[in-house]
């Protein structure tokens, strides 16, 4: 019986260690860049089609010292990082950098790597987030244009539609095959845990799709099924942009948790939404980027028909959650200020929810362990009696 | 035969211990100001307790631990948070009561409970000394008055000065500099309790204020703190007697209820104690395994062995 | 500080202007009952479109700086964090918010708790408090450049409003300058925002006729921008006069005039108030009349304004002879480019002028700007206010402080406050850190040379 061991352990390296990744995958393809991309919203097909790796950069946990000269404190802690990244050289690894959000704290994050890398092109294309809009569509088929126009001169070879396609038709596949263990997850499948399930997903913003795909299928194919035990079942949420660290979501684990579902960027909202592989590719991307504020709503995006507060209840009902654990980075506006109408709309379902604030040094366990076990001990009592 | 039961609360400045008979009633209470987290500390708390109860540890039918250092108390059947503590044990001492503040020395809790005395929503300020007992000492020792003093000091304040800062290293500051300006210390510090009240206001405004509400911990027992904290609710404040001692207390009711007994007090169908399964349990146990313990706990003096009834924590991970 | 130790001298016009000021909100909290439609916007001054439209205008920021200049905050925040607004988040959306809880409480909304009259840790007594009076909105329009959270704070009021008002939101591309060609006010990004703004403006006039049922006056849209271009001129002029030395008002004045410029109506008021602020400040000129008593250092302001602290300010600068003479929140926003306005089709020039919000830029252009600034000012020393909940402002300002002192010797100092929460202001920083750059400019000025290196960070 093959045992997934071995390709989860290719998958967390990459995961892990993206820069580690960055030079095998540079040893092997002499001559072609690889460009950092912020999250959230960045279309990763197009750079892709270009023949660049693009990595969306990942937070690497290291203390902030540098980059404090750089941003201030009450910056989240994920451009913080950026800051520091850049500052300290830890951003050599990347020929360029790309941003599609219009979260000000990755704007000023953005704008401070720009100053400080002057050697490397920083461009940003600002997708448009109010996604009620008329003009909204062609708005953004129009800057998922200017995309691959950049790609083209940048690469100095015009991205040619098939080249989408494939690039396309390869991201779809690996997204397909990791949506699939979500929602295995969500119907019972404990098989992966939280911190197994956020490498395959991080790995997957760093590696080829193609090489992703392939690892990843390896260790599903081996992996067996496992049923829920009688831990308290929990919805994770948010934690937008980054990842938490491995650390909480062991604590959560061990503090009489099990996750069944998430809506983490470094979870299900990185995979939800696949792109249209028929018409015109650039096209299909841009509604990709509309459907994704439909299928999981981001707070980061103004829509008045896409409810995150609807999601959720919704999510938690089909996963069986007990409860929810909103997790909200310091400082993280966008979640913020739609935190309120989320917790409304828990409490009107009868929910039970948690709310923790990570920060990016330290982690308060015993604080941390306090809150999820009174949690436990909420959401056991109103379990039904079952002897 | 009668019985008894346990609960410590083994917090970050105190340790308190509380028996209680299989009515729910208090026979004996202890608290023991201590360094941070204090094994020994907390020996001493429960050697008081049971010393006052008339018993000795084989004389218990049941142990709960709360408070940060649950985990270190030998002998507890299991543990709760002191949020489910606290909450218990203001709702005995004080029926019908819906929100419960605790300030403590280096946190502070708002607690909303249900009809029965349950807990429904709470949020927490352990981060920093905002609203803290700690944040009374700065103004004690600025004023350079004991805590006892500070309380009248404080009722006989009128001025409102703006002493905004939330950060208790910058209060310090700037009760130092208002001092400079000759200001009268009572107008500081009941400016000062103002101050704390409203921050106090912010944590409730977390949870939703509801009435009654009684105020528990340390700084229950500073008559300005309750005053002030009123005044700032818009609502009465109520004190249990023994405000420091409603997380043991909580605990003892607990551990009652897991052996089984309810107390006597307001009928409840659902407690707090889910007595068939364990309470923590981390994943499939096969997957984890302590490094060869035994479970037996032998102190440096040899004096008492304890069997450690904990789930004890996987060392991998 | 007792009134002969305090060396500030504020131009005493701006009384005038706070009274209009006043008459404004008064006249808003009776406008339901005057029977007009009430608009709740944030971002760049629409109150133009709104006047030509005959609606009843609330600029939120504008409400929620009110409050806070007027120590009223408290009752709203606390309102907002009892919906849930964390204390880290904008505390201009996180007050404005506060309020439309309030004014939603006020229409018998139980939004919080579900205890009975008890609940609230505002009770409903508390409908008297300014903070409550704002009359409930009948749509949003959003009109943010820069800041994300400016964006998104309209569509979360829509949320806590139930999802029934309409709401419109126009989108601004952020003057990032990915081409080469890209400066202040020129270049191709430049130029094709200006036409996607403009187009999503009459977009935005589309939907006023619907809202109001009435085709929108065009004439009284130039009618009113004429009075607010003049205003904006008269307002410049005056700006330019306080690069005299000694300076004859400071930033602190301007900060008094920003809510004339920001939403009072286009009208011969509005430019009788400006035309008053620039005669004042001439005649102080004339007469050797300077904004600080005996001013010894001239101060660039970095960072949003400090609502809560404003007269505390202006008198501690003063008291160590500071004039604070400019600032990006003061001279590169509020119409602060009138030339771009054809008043005979204004659309364009306010288009321009909503992009030029002053978050909307990235640090190059800010560089050019302040440097600009600190030039035609003569500057000795930059004070940057870093915002703690307005990451907008402050994302760029460790690179200004580096450039300033690079490019021009300029020194800096960073002092932590907030624009509406008093409590992250921390006096004994600032205090100590001003102090300290004022000696070392002395030190500076009595060797004649430049300085080492910035005062801290």
């Amino acid at each position: 019986m093959p045992d997934a061991t071995a390709p989860l352990a290719r998958l967390a390296e990459a995961a892990r260690d993206p820069r580690g990744y960055i030079e095998r995958w540079r040893s092997a393809h002499p001559g072609q860049p690889v460009v950092g991309v912020l999250p959230m919203n960045f279309p990763r097909e197009i750079a892709y089609a270009a023949g660049t790796l693009p990595v969306v950069v990942q937070d690497d946990q290291q203390p902030v010292t540098e980059g404090r000269s750089l941003l201030a404190e009450f910056y989240c802690g994920y451009t913080r990082n950026l800051a520091d990244q850049a500052a300290t050289g830890r951003f050599s690894g990347y020929d360029a950098l790309f941003l599609a959000d219009h979260c000000i704290q990755l704007i000023g994050a953005a704008d401070v790597m720009r100053a400080v890398l002057p050697d490397i092109p920083v461009f940003f294309g600002m997708l448009i987030s109010s996604m009620s809009d008329t003009w909204a569509p062609a708005k953004t088929a129009e800057m998922m244009g200017e995309f691959r126009a950049e790609f083209g001169s940048f690469t100095g070879r015009p991205v040619s539609d098939e080249a989408l396609a494939a690039s396309i038709a390869a991201h779809n596949r690996d997204r397909q095959l990791i949506r699939g263990l979500f929602d295995e997850r969500s119907a019972g499948n404990a098989v992966f845990t939280p911190g197994q399930l956020q490498d395959i997903v991080g790995s997957g913003m760093v590696m080829d799709p193609v090489e992703h795909y392939e690892l990843l299928a390896g260790a599903v194919r081996a992996a067996r099924t496992a049923p829920r035990d009688d831990r308290v079942r929990v919805h994770l949420s948010a934690h937008l942009c980054h990842a938490p660290k491995r650390e909480l979501l062991d604590l959560i684990e061990d503090s009489g948790v099990i996750v069944v579902d998430d809506d983490l960027f470094h979870g299900r909202r990185y995979v939800s939404t696949d792109v249209d592989e028929t018409g015109d590719p650039i096209e299909a991307i841009a509604r990709w980027y509309a459907q994704r504020n439909v299928n999981i709503p981001c707070p980061t995006r103004v829509q008045q028909d896409a409810d995150w507060d609807a999601y959720l209840v919704g999510a938690v009902r089909q996963s069986g959650a007990e409860a929810v654990i909103h997790l909200l980075p310091k400082f993280c506006e966008p979640h913020m200020l739609y935190y309120p109408e989320l917790r409304k709309g828990l409490d009107a379902a009868g929910i039970p929810q948690l709310l923790l604030e990570t920060e990016h040094e330290g982690l308060p366990a015993e604080s941390f362990r306090t809150r999820v076990e009174a949690l436990v001990e909420r959401v056991r009592r109103k379990r039904p009696v079952t002897h | 035969m009668t019985r008894r039961y346990l609960g410590v609360d083994l917090g970050s400045t105190t340790a308190k211990a509380v028996v209680t008979d299989a009515g729910g009633a208090i026979l004996a209470a202890s608290t023991v100001q201590m360094g941070a987290v204090s094994q020994r500390g907390m020996q001493r708390a429960v050697d008081a307790a049971l010393a006052e109860a008339g018993i000795t540890a084989d004389g218990l039918d049941g142990t709960v631990a709360t408070g940060y250092g649950r985990r270190l108390v030998p002998g507890a059947a299991r543990t709760y948070t002191e949020i489910t503590c606290h909450a218990r044990g203001t709702a005995a001492m004080c029926p019908g009561v819906r929100l419960v503040i605790d300030i403590g020395g280096q946190d502070s809790k708002a607690i909303t409970v249900d009809a029965d005395g349950l807990v429904e929503n709470f949020a927490m300020n352990d981060r920093c000394a905002s609203g803290t007992g700690r944040f009374y000492e700065v103004l004690a020792r600025a004023l350079e008055c004991d805590l006892g003093e500070l309380a009248d000091l404080a009722r006989r304040g009128g001025r409102d000065l703006e002493v905004s800062s939330m950060c208790a290293t910058f209060a310090e500051t700037e009760i130092v500099s208002l001092l400079a300006q000759g200001l009268p210390p009572a107008d500081i510090a009941s400016s000062v309790h103002r101050a704390i009240a409203a921050r106090t206001l912010a944590l409730v405004a977390q949870v939703g204020k509801r009435a009654p509400v009684v105020l528990t911990g340390g700084v229950a027992r500073n008559r300005a703190a309750v005053h002030f904290l009123a005044e700032a609710l818009g609502t009465d404040v109520q004190v249990p007697d023994r405000p420091q001692i409603t997380g043991a207390y909580g605990a003892a009711l607990l551990a009652m209820e897991s052996a089984g007994r309810s107390p006597a007090g307001p009928a409840s169908g659902s407690g707090d104690a889910d007595m068939s399964v364990p309470m923590f349990p981390g994943p499939a146990e096969s997957d984890r395994s302590c490094a060869g313990c035994d479970g037996v706990v032998a102190p440096a003096d040899g004096a008492t062995k304890v069997k450690l009834r904990l789930i004890t924590r996987a060392v991998t991970g | 500080m007792d009134a002969t130790q305090d060396r500030s001298n504020r131009l005493s016009v701006t009384r005038a202007g706070g009274q209009l000021i006043t008459d404004y909100w008064d006249n808003l909290f009776k406008a339901r009952e005057q029977g007009k439609q009430i608009v709740w916007y944030n971002g760049g001054a629409l109150n133009p479109i709104f006047q030509a439209a005959g609606l009843a205008w609330c600029h939120g920021e504008a409400f929620a700086a009110r409050l806070a200049a007027q120590r009223l905050e408290g009752p709203a925040q606390l309102a907002g964090a009892e919906y849930g607004y964390n204390a880290e988040l904008c505390s201009y959306a996180r007050t404005h918010l506060g309020c439309s809880v309030l004014t939603l409480g006020n229409q018998g909304h139980k939004l919080q708790g579900n205890e009975g009259e008890q609940s609230g840790v505002v009770g409903i007594n508390d409908s008297q408090e300014l903070a409550a009076r704002l009359p409930s909105p009948d749509f949003f329009v959003n009109n943010y450049a820069g800041c994300s959270t400016g964006q998104q704070w309209d569509g979360i009021s829509f949320r806590v409003f139930g999802k029934q008002l309409p709401i419109f939101n126009i989108s601004h591309p952020f003057l990032w300058g990915n081409k080469p060609d890209a400066g202040y006010l020129r270049g191709e990004e430049w130029e094709s925002a200006s036409r996607y703004v403009a187009g999503q403006l009459r977009e935005l006039i589309s939907f006023l006729e619907a809202q109001t049922g009435r085709p929108f006056d065009y004439d009284a849209l130039t009618e009113a921008m004429t009075y607010i271009k003049r205003a904006a001129q008269l307002r410049r002029e005056g700006l330019d006069l306080c690069q005299a030395k000694p300076a004859p008002a400071t930033f602190w004045d301007w900060i008094a005039c920003v809510a004339p410029i920001n939403f009072l109506p286009g009208d011969q008021a509005l430019v009788d108030y400006f035309a008053g602020v620039r005669d004042e400040i001439a005649d102080r000129l004339a007469a050797g009349v300077s904004g600080v008593r005996d001013e010894k250092y001239r101060l660039y302001f970095d960072g949003i304004m400090n609502w809560n602290k404003l007269g505390f300010l202006s008198r501690k600068f003063a008291e160590h002879g500071a004039a604070v003479l400019c600032g990006r929140y003061i001279h590169n926003a509020f119409w602060q480019e009138p030339q771009l306005i054809d008043t005979a089709d204004p659309i364009l020039g306010m288009a321009q002028h909503y992009l030029l919000c002053p978050t909307n830029h990235g640090t190059k252009t800010l560089d050019y700007l302040t440097l600009r600034d600190c030039r035609d000012y003569d500057v000795d020393g930059i004070v940057f206010h870093s915002t703690r909940t307005c990451r907008a402002f402050t994302g760029p300002q460790r690179l200004l402080a580096r450039s300033a002192q690079d490019k021009l010797g300029i020194p800096s100092i960073f002092f932590e406050g907030d624009v509406a929460d008093a409590s992250f202001y921390k006096e004994e920083i600032l205090e100590s850190r001003l102090a300290a750059m004022l000696e070392a400019i002395d030190v500076r000025r009595a060797r004649g040379g430049q300085l080492a290196g910035a005062i801290s960070s």
